[in-house]
């Protein structure tokens, strides 16, 4: 770049501050958004991978027990009889503590003298040996994280309450856990020894599952020839589930922060325009003098990437400091949705800042790509017509629109070709968006001209000037419209799907919840007999009970939760999406066969009529799939059949939820009474009404969307930077149009009025382009993107209420965006303005 | 300098940008419907004068009255009516509206004024067709040539009757040939309307047109034999 040429170039950005800022905060916030989601998300996906790894330890598989209890005598038989000297027994349930029903933490029983070869827990212990002999010989007693003992102000010695199935028991603190590992910032669950455990659990000789470490060989044989009653699952395919949605979640959160760093990609092209146009003359004159089009395409293009770097440096700043905000969005919604455990952020991986760093770049040089282009183009004199920068952006519009065409093929044939791809959704998506941008200055110029038409006999010139100022400004407006379009198509598009997805869950709530209280026993089960249901049923006011034995099953398929149901007086409680309803229940209710929750057909790859083998105690049992039904759970997937099937099947008779129908007048408080009464004693057991399970749903449900709300704003200010930058371009380019008004008679405020209106416009013009854009968006993510990634279907709401907000937020940020170049605009001196001709 | 029927009244005007010095306390008095022609070399402060006596600039010192008013007592929204009612611009580089059709480019002025449409519009095509641009009605000002462009700005400059019309340099981006045929056209419109023109050029032809021949040196205005 030729020495002056630099000179004129740092001048021309010193004596435009504001002009530089724009532009600079434009790259900036596109960096920032998409790093500070990366950034979120590595962190979070570390901490998971942490977390499960410290609790894993050097375990290869686990033991599990195929519905009922695991005796402890299984754990016996491997050690001495198979001679697998790598075993540790495991008994695990959460644990609130009382007076903070917020903090749920999983409580760990191990055997401390048999983790030695698994795990590193012995290091937990500060006081070393003297803690775990206390732990392992004194009842009650338990090792609490250190971050938790903090929070709750205890030290060793100290005495807390854990509520374990509603029930308070006090647990004496004989030391602390720290965090595991240097840089890892996992909160370790509260330890305790496996008969404390038991104790507490109320659960004696009973284990949750066995960790072992074993040889391929070991692995083998065992398999072929597991314990009565079990199961051996490798570690990699446990937790299949819920490691899918938590990726599903995140995958869906980079596609955010892509998309803003998009709508960024819009805004710096915007402001690299603009910073062409108030040069156009320069340029002219420089190409007049003869710089040769090279040099100048070499000179804006460096000026891009001086600008770049320090946009995209402070882009990396921002997204740091936005990724410590947003991580714990991150966090506690795959904590609300898909665990229990508490974790905390993990530091991200370095690459990402590379990444964020590069992206940056890329898309400053690409976006200043065609202004540099442009400037370099175009002949000499021609640089200085504005004219003919407005005939090559109607032709532009004319070939965007019609470029718009190929997009959206491709983007039918990319949904056709990938039936469960998630990112080839994602690719057809960005193509729909893609071509939404292209065909909005189209649909802007039309939609002038219909208002121009229709409105021909009452618009005044002034309202004329207005109108036409939209259209005829195309090659500053043209790509600020579209990416105001882009934008409020997201906000309209997850606005849309957020209200279906929350009014398909309502009502999936009201189906499933059938009954109006709940009562829920651990994952063990309660050993209730007839007689106790019968008591229940017979309480007064009591129309009927449902009784549920839900158990975690491993199968060929993962991990997979079986639910034995007998239903109640209003029915199954279950949707069914897939077979018909009525002989799909018939069948389960006769035993035939059991219903599978569509998450698990769409992740598996199962249809009706398909054959499901599950594993138990008498060997392999094949049942048919007669049906699929709704289901938003978001733990393991599920599969229902009838109790007595389930009995049958497992030779457990426990139960693990009643549903209690009540007849219409009843007494509630009067009935949780009695039913509290009626249960066994030694019994724990968790009473819910099915209003506070939809409340409690619900509200996971909206906190589950902040972080989409936080993104949608971020998206929503880069438009409107991107409309500011092209509205003053605006201003710069008709400042003696818009002296010769003024010379003409029009008072300040009047061209204030129509400046604004013609702003106005603008963003009305986005607007509704947003609205095809917006409901087309949201029907992608309802029925494609949160189908492919989560296994959920739901039904599509096209409701008034977000579209219309998309549309005046498009308005207002227009008119906002507008004032300042307005007022700048209508208080030129006039003098100076006409004297540049 | 002053005059009796004063319709433009300078009184001790200066005006400076930065160091330089474009007007030193210059008087002048012009006529209802006297066509004065403002000489002087590039630079030398003609347009800066139009600019002044068109309330689009404010002198540093001193008092502009058009049409019996202070422009320096009036705030900008005052001058913007003055303008739109009393005034009419010609630029040297036309400055048509883009956006707007040449018939509405005429109408602009009318409409401004509160001038009914239908009247408006048929006060538009009658002073076209009488400045032989009629055809170009319907068409934008990038569609037509510079002299009709021209021809355009005097029906804008002139439609809604201004006492005053103010042309800076208006032949001077034209061919000698169209320059010719364009002053014509615009004293004699003015002329018709009896409204005061004021010109300011450096061409030394259009001083024989002119009731008064004004020129501006080393800040000071002197009038000229015509």
């Amino acid at each position: 770049m030729n020495r002056l040429l630099r000179r004129a170039s740092l001048r021309f950005f010193l004596r435009h501050p504001w002009q530089l800022a724009l532009a600079i905060v434009g790259v900036s916030l596109g960096v920032a958004v998409y790093v500070g989601v990366a950034l979120a998300n590595d962190s979070a996906a570390r901490a998971f991978e942490l977390s499960s790894a410290a609790v894993r330890g050097a375990t290869t598989h686990r033991l599990l027990p195929i519905g009922g209890a695991l005796e402890e005598s299984v754990y016996v038989d491997l050690v001495v009889r198979r001679g697998i000297p790598t075993a540790a027994p495991v008994v695990t349930a959460d644990v609130v503590i009382a007076g903070r029903q917020g903090l749920r933490y999983p409580l760990l029983g191990i055997d401390p003298l048999q983790e030695t070869g698994l795990r590193g827990f012995s290091s937990f212990a500060p006081g070393g040996s003297s803690d775990l002999a206390r732990l392992i010989t004194s009842p009650a007693t338990v090792l609490l994280p250190d971050t938790l003992a903090a929070r709750l102000g205890v030290a060793a010695g100290d005495t807390v309450t854990l509520l374990v199935g509603g029930r308070g028991q006090p647990v004496e603190v004989v030391g602390t856990v720290p965090a595991i590992g240097g840089d890892v910032q996992v909160e370790p669950p509260i330890v305790a020894d496996i008969a404390t455990a038991q104790e507490l659990l109320g659960r004696p000789g009973v284990l949750s599952y066995v960790d072992l470490r074993l040889s391929a060989e070991q692995a083998g044989e065992l398999a072929a020839e597991p314990p009565a009653g079990t199961a051996l699952v490798a570690l990699d395919r446990a937790g299949g589930a819920f490691n899918e949605l938590a990726r599903a979640f995140r995958t869906n959160l980079t596609a955010l922060g892509l998309l803003a760093l998009v709508v960024g990609t819009f805004l710096i092209y915007g402001t690299m325009s603009f910073a062409i146009v108030q040069r156009r003359a320069t340029l002219g004159m420089l190409r007049a003098v003869g710089v040769t089009r090279a040099e100048l395409l070499g000179g804006v293009l460096i000026e891009a990437l001086c600008l770049a770097v320090v946009a995209t440096s402070l882009g990396l700043v921002l997204g740091h400091v936005l990724a410590t905000q947003l991580v714990e969005l991150v966090l506690r919604t795959i904590g609300d949705l898909y665990f229990s455990a508490s974790v905390r952020a993990a530091p991200p991986s370095p690459s990402i800042y590379a990444q964020g760093g590069a992206l940056g770049l890329g898309a400053t040089l690409l976006a200043a790509a065609k202004p540099a282009l442009d400037a370099a183009r175009a002949a000499p004199a021609a640089v200085l017509r504005r004219a003919e920068l407005e005939h090559r952006a109607r032709r532009g519009t004319r070939i965007a629109a019609l470029a718009a065409a190929p997009l959206l093929a491709a983007s039918a044939v990319l949904l056709l070709l990938g039936s469960s791809d998630l990112y080839m959704a994602f690719a057809a998506l960005f193509a729909v968006l893609a071509a939404g941008a292209l065909l909005t200055p189209a649909a802007t110029v039309l939609l002038m001209r219909a208002i121009e038409i229709t409105g021909r006999s009452v618009l005044q010139l002034p309202a004329v000037l207005a109108v036409r100022g939209v259209s005829a400004s195309l090659s500053r407006t043209g790509v600020a419209t579209a990416a105001l379009a882009v934008a409020i198509a997201t906000v309209n598009g997850v606005g849309l799907m957020i209200s279906s997805f929350r009014a398909s869950l309502s009502d999936w709530l009201e189906t499933t919840l059938t009954a109006d209280l709940y009562v829920g026993f651990d994952a063990e089960g309660a050993a209730l007999g007839p007689a106790d249901v019968a008591a229940i049923e017979a309480i007064p006011g009591v129309a009927g009970v449902s009784l549920t034995r839900s158990v975690v099953l491993p199968t060929d398929y993962g991990e997979l939760a079986v639910r034995g149901v007998r239903p109640g007086p209003r029915g199954w409680g279950l949707e069914i999406v897939s077979g018909d309803a009525e002989s799909a229940l018939a069948e389960v209710a006769a035993g035939r066969g059991l219903v599978a929750s569509e998450r698990f057909t769409f992740a598996r790859g199962l249809s009706v009529g398909d054959q499901l083998v599950l594993p138990t105690p008498q060997g392999e049992r094949r049942l048919p799939i007669v049906g699929a039904f709704r289901d938003f759970n978001t733990g393991d997937y599920s599969v229902v059949m009838a109790l007595e099937l389930y009995r049958q099947a497992f030779g457990d008779t426990s139960l693990t939820g009643i549903g209690i129908h009540l007849i219409s007048d009843a007494d509630r408080a009067t009935v949780e009474r009695a039913v509290r009464e009626a249960l066994p004693a030694p019994t724990p057991f968790r009473l819910r009404s099915s209003e506070t399970i939809e409340r409690l749903s619900l509200e996971v449900f909206d906190r589950t969307f902040k972080i989409t709300e936080v993104l949608r704003v971020l998206a929503a200010v880069v438009a409107f930077l991107g409309v500011l930058s092209a509205l003053l371009s605006i201003e710069l380019d008709r400042a003696r149009e818009l002296a010769v008004l003024r010379a003409l008679g029009f008072a300040p405020r009047q061209l204030l009025a129509t400046l604004l209106t013609q702003t106005g416009l603008l963003g009305a013009a986005a607007g509704l382009a947003a609205l095809p854009l917006g409901a087309t968006l949201a029907a992608l993510l309802v029925h494609v993107i949160n189908r492919r990634s989560f296994g959920w279907s739901m039904s599509f709401v096209l409701t008034p209420g977000p579209l219309l907000t998309g549309l005046a937020l498009a308005v207002v940020a227009s008119l906002l965006a507008g004032i300042y170049p307005a007022l700048r605009a209508s208080r030129v001196e006039l003098g100076g303005a006409l004297r540049e001709e | 300098m002053t005059s009796a029927d004063g319709d433009i009244e300078l009184r001790a005007v200066s005006k400076s940008y930065g160091e330089q010095v474009v007007l030193d306390r210059a008087n002048l008095a012009i006529a209802r419907g006297e066509f004065v022609v403002v000489m002087g070399r590039s630079g030398s402060g003609k347009s800066t004068l139009l600019r002044l006596i068109g309330g689009l600039e404010s002198p540093d010192l001193g008092v502009v009255r058009v049409a019996g008013k202070d422009l320096g007592a009036l705030r900008e929204a005052g001058r913007a009516l003055l303008r739109r009612s009393e005034l009419g611009f010609v630029f040297q580089f036309f400055n048509l509206i883009p956006t707007l059709t040449v018939a509405e480019n005429v109408e602009l002025p009318l409409s401004l004024n509160g001038v009914p449409r239908a009247d408006a519009h048929r006060r538009s095509q009658e002073l076209l067709a009488e400045l032989g641009v009629e055809r170009c009605a319907p068409r934008f000002p990038d569609e037509i040539s510079g002299g009709e462009q021209q021809r355009v700005a005097i029906a804008r400059a002139v439609v809604h009757e201004p006492r005053l019309v103010l042309a800076d340099e208006p032949t001077g981006n034209l061919d000698l040939e169209t320059a010719g045929h364009v002053l014509e056209l615009l004293q004699a419109t003015c002329r018709r309307r009896q409204a005061t023109l004021v010109m300011a050029t450096h061409g030394r032809e259009v001083a024989g047109l002119a009731d008064r021949v004004l020129a501006i040196r080393n800040s000071a205005l002197v009038e000229q034999p015509a």
